[in-house]
């Protein structure tokens, strides 16, 4: 699929020990919240904890749990939804390593082994934007 | 004797995902690229591709700007593709009535927005679809399940719909033949994707043979051997030492490129209501190497077919090195000549298609 466009370069912004990055969906089309079923931040080789990531699309911003049963908001193909994290990053003019995995279900493909989910991932090289 | 088909030339905005996912068009931009183009007169989208809000928030003031838009450049709605999302929730499958309302709220906005067809999936069973004749009947949308490979035409599944479909006999239950399920050949634009990704010309070829044996057992029946087919192009990535690709392979090998015969589209040809003109690309020569586009046109126009072919690249998953406006010009191109060749023609003018796929199909759409 789109996996080379996750992570929006230049998108990488912290602050207070929270980091966040923007994200593209790796699909052709929209899925709901309750079909991203997972992500992970990670920067120059450290994750972000996991209970600390928040994902904000639409102007609303969710918990992977409160995802769970989210099926009124939904990701749109050409809309950038925001990862973040607790997660200290030295800002500056310094190059940072920018990974970030996502598991996402694809609800009308069913398998012998229940909803099929893809498993994607990214990573790229940039600075802290300056805001 | 069968009068000669008059198919419409058309595409499907998923041709064009990469561009659109990368915003260098937005669907105002990409319906006009089309219309300029000479892509149409047929235009396909994907409902939830395509259109913020689908199916829930599509208001009458979109719907009004879309049909004046699409009034304007003079294309032909043909197929809105609608999705039966029944693994929406986590904790369970949707429920029948769940599953009818979701497919009901996209049929609606497929019949306000002026297209005659919804293009449904193979998980809808023969009593899903009788369920969904009444939401067909009130929007006067015809509902067509894709066959799309690793199903086929001949497959247990798809001749169970048809039975159903026999005995309901109603004009607006039928199918939607995508070409994917007919193929000839692995496509070489995806052996080179994999060759740009470090794959050995001795894996490569291994890929091929096993794929060619497949093409030459034949289609897989049931979901039995295709899982069996699956595996075994993961163990073969597996045995060369990248099992990084061995997914990618399974999924393409046995998802995108269907060995059946083409003789299996006859077994549902008189249910046939719209085309995917699935291909992969085109090569030196001008010709698609893997999908036997010039057959497939031949068997349509000899079969009477007279409904819409959208052009459907796909492709775009792995090629990220040549246009796909270009591509899809030539594949179009080939279908002309292919339809000349017959002794019929593809229909190129708005009006003639309108026209054409209204007797084409049973009754017009209430939107």
């Amino acid at each position: 699929m789109i996996a080379d466009r996750i992570i929006e370069q230049g998108t990488l912004t912290t602050q207070d020990g929270r980091t966040a990055v923007e994200v593209r969906i790796p699909w052709y089309r929209a899925l709901p919240g309750s079909c991203i079923a997972g992500a992970a931040l990670t920067v120059d080789g450290v994750a972000a904890a996991e209970d600390s990531l928040r994902w904000t699309m639409n102007n609303r911003t969710f918990s992977f749990e409160e995802l769970v049963d989210e099926t009124g908001e939904w990701w749109f193909p050409l809309d950038s939804a925001v990862l973040s994290g607790d997660l200290p990053v030295r800002d500056g003019q310094v190059e940072h390593e920018v990974r970030v995995d996502l598991k996402l279900y694809i609800p009308y493909i069913i398998t012998d082994h229940g909803v099929l989910h893809i498993e994607e991932h990214d990573t790229k090289t940039m600075k802290v934007a300056q805001r | 004797m069968t009068s000669l088909g008059t198919p419409i030339q058309g595409v499907t905005l998923y041709s064009f995902t990469r561009a659109f996912h990368a915003r260098q068009y937005d669907l105002d931009g990409l319906i006009r690229k089309v219309a300029a183009e000479g892509f149409g007169p047929g235009l396909e989208v994907i409902g939830f591709s395509s259109l913020r809000g689908f199916p829930d928030r599509i208001d009458d003031t979109f719907v009004g700007q879309f049909r004046d838009l699409v009034a304007e450049v003079d294309l032909v709605p043909t197929s809105l593709a609608v999705n039966v999302d029944t693994g929406i929730r986590r904790d369970r499958l949707m429920n029948h009535d769940e599953l009818v309302e979701y497919m009901r709220k996209q049929i609606e906005v497929a019949a306000r927005l002026g297209f005659p067809i919804a293009r449904v999936q193979i998980s809808l069973t023969p009593d899903a679809m009788e369920s969904l004749l009444p939401v067909a009947e009130k929007y006067g949308v015809t509902l067509a399940l894709e066959v799309h490979a690793d199903q086929h035409g001949a497959h247990e599944r798809v001749l169970a719909l048809r039975d159903r479909y026999e005995k309901l006999d109603s004009p607006l239950l039928g199918f939607t033949a995508d070409w994917g399920a007919t193929v000839t050949g692995f496509a070489p634009s995806l052996l080179e994707a994999y060759r740009r990704r470090g794959a050995s010309e001795d894996l490569l070829r291994q890929v091929v043979e096993l794929w060619d044996g497949f093409y030459a057992e034949g289609p897989p029946n049931n979901q039995k051997v295709h899982g069996e087919r699956f595996g075994a192009f993961i163990g073969l990535a597996a045995r060369n030492g990248r099992p990084d690709l061995g997914i990618d392979f399974g999924i393409n090998g046995t998802g995108l490129f269907g060995p059946a015969p083409l003789d299996t589209w006859l077994e549902i040809m008189p249910w046939v209501r719209h085309v995917h003109g699935k291909f992969f690309g085109i090569d030196e020569n001008g010709e698609e190497p893997s999908v036997p586009v010039r057959g497939l046109v031949r068997q349509l126009v000899e079969n009477g077919y007279s409904g819409a072919i959208s052009s459907e690249y796909e492709g775009w998953h792995w090629n990220n090195w040549q246009d796909p406006f270009e591509i899809i010009r030539g594949e179009q191109a080939v279908q002309r000549s292919a339809a000349a060749n017959a002794g019929s023609a593809m229909i190129t003018e708005a009006s003639e298609a309108r026209r054409i796929l209204r007797s084409h199909l049973a009754q017009p759409v209430r939107g």
